[in-house]
């Protein structure tokens, strides 16, 4: 199996090593690149080899930070690091948070949680499919969630959710929501044990 | 090629495989000789003009010629909807469900998929059930009753009052949409599943489906396009004669 590869970005130097250092721990892990400020950033998005960029949360918030983590590859997935225990951080389409207190088998637990949960579909998955955004209306979709509820979960009118759902339909040639549903599980978009 | 009464029996199934599924439905078992249609459907009693119809459409796509169909009676279209459906559950439902079973038990590398297929195909066998329940427990006595009354010159009452609660609109409203599920079931299996070891079960699995959804479009077009303006007619004429009275 291939490393899964890192790419850390986080102003401090004692944060971005030590976490480094816990993540090496991890057999078939390695860090690619510790990334310490936006010029940085801009730089890695264009050439980022990393499965995952785990990045600072108040940092990856900011509006300018967020435009350059849209430009990422969608082969690179996001990680955040978080001070504070809220656990939603929004406008990020993010794997999963690790906090800056979490204890070393914390931290190293989630890491395998997250890398754990995507290591097959990493390369089954069909690239260009669909978009992850529509990934994101098709996981809620399978969970059983209406037009307006996923609508007000993502902020976007009931329109859009519409509109999203056809192109999914029509990319996947999937018409019903069993159908859906079975792809969803099936591309690990959902966790049917997680979600029982 | 059309099919026409005084071709062989025998001939027929040679043109086209598919139609021992008809023959099936219609009761006639095969050791036929060299006997022509006519002669086969007057042995088991069918109306050797209504089968070449039925025949000639489930072969032929582009053939179905509407009006002629229309002029069969009621009872004779409601009798084969309904023999097909048998067809479906006692015959095609459980050879599917077989192959999933086997699917499921050679299966090791992705056996979560396998039985999600599994389930999938079971709440569709129960909606498949639903919808030809419904037409067997309400939808044929409607439309035979409607038959009925429209060819008896003084029908009473009792056939308005059926009316006020059902019509042939409603049916054709209700009836839904049988065969969107099973078209995403092959598309799942051949777009998306990653490929199981037993390829040869894989391709079985989708030749069935393929098999049952092509008869169902036959069906459903029989349905709505032969059946519902049928009866529709009836209803009016119905209506008619008693606003005439």
């Amino acid at each position: 199996m291939a490393k899964i590869s890192f790419a850390i970005c986080e102003k401090s130097y004692l944060i971005r090593k030590g976490l480094a250092s816990v993540i090496e721990k991890i057999p078939d892990t390695k860090i690619v690149q510790q990334i310490e400020n936006e010029e940085e950033l801009i730089v890695s998005a264009s050439n980022c080899e990393a499965d995952y960029l785990i990045i600072n949360k108040s940092f990856a918030t900011k509006p300018e930070i967020k435009k350059v983590l849209a430009t990422f590859s969608d082969t690179t997935r996001f990680i955040v690091l978080s001070n504070d225990n809220n656990t939603e951080v929004s406008g990020i389409n993010y794997e999963g948070i690790v906090n800056i207190n979490d204890s070393q088998i914390i931290i190293l637990k989630k890491i395998k949680e997250i890398t754990g949960k995507n290591t097959v579909t990493h390369d089954d998955i069909i690239p260009g499919e669909i978009s992850k955004r529509e990934a994101d209306i098709l996981k809620n979709i399978a969970l059983g969630f209406s037009n307006k509820e996923i609508a007000d979960k993502l902020f976007i009118s009931t329109h859009t959710v519409v509109t999203h759902r056809k192109n999914i339909t029509r990319k996947l040639g999937i018409k019903t929501v069993p159908g859906l549903t079975i792809y969803a599980i099936i591309n690990k978009l959902i966790d049917i044990d997680k979600e029982k | 090629m059309l099919i026409t009464k005084n071709i062989k029996m025998a001939d027929v199934i040679h043109m086209n495989y598919f139609t021992l599924s008809v023959l099936n439905r219609f009761g006639i078992e095969l050791g036929f000789g060299d006997k022509s249609v006519e002669d086969v459907c007057k042995k088991y009693e069918v109306d050797p003009f209504f089968f070449l119809e039925i025949v000639n459409t489930f072969v032929n796509e582009d053939y179905f010629p509407k009006k002629h169909l229309q002029t069969f009676s009621v009872s004779l279209i409601t009798d084969y909807l309904q023999k097909t459906h048998h067809y479906y559950h006692k015959v095609k439902v459980p050879e599917i469900e077989l192959l999933i079973e086997n699917m499921v038990e050679g299966c090791y590398t992705q056996k979560d998929n396998m039985v999600l297929l599994r389930k999938f195909f079971n709440d569709y066998k129960n909606e498949l059930l639903n919808h030809t329940q419904r037409e067997e427990e309400v939808v044929f006595p409607y439309t035979l009753a409607i038959e009925k009354a429209f060819l008896n010159q003084n029908p009473d009452d009792s056939v308005l009052q059926m009316m006020e609660t059902y019509s042939i609109d409603i049916f054709e409203n209700e009836h839904d949409n049988i065969e969107e599920k099973l078209f995403d079931l092959k598309n799942i299996i051949i777009k998306y599943l990653p490929a199981p070891k037993d390829q040869r079960l894989c391709n079985k699995l989708l030749h069935e489906l393929f098999n049952l959804e092509q008869d169902l479009n036959d069906h459903s077009r029989i349905e709505e396009k032969v059946l519902v303006p049928k009866i529709r007619v009836m209803e009016k004429q119905i209506i008619n004669s008693f606003t005439n009275r």
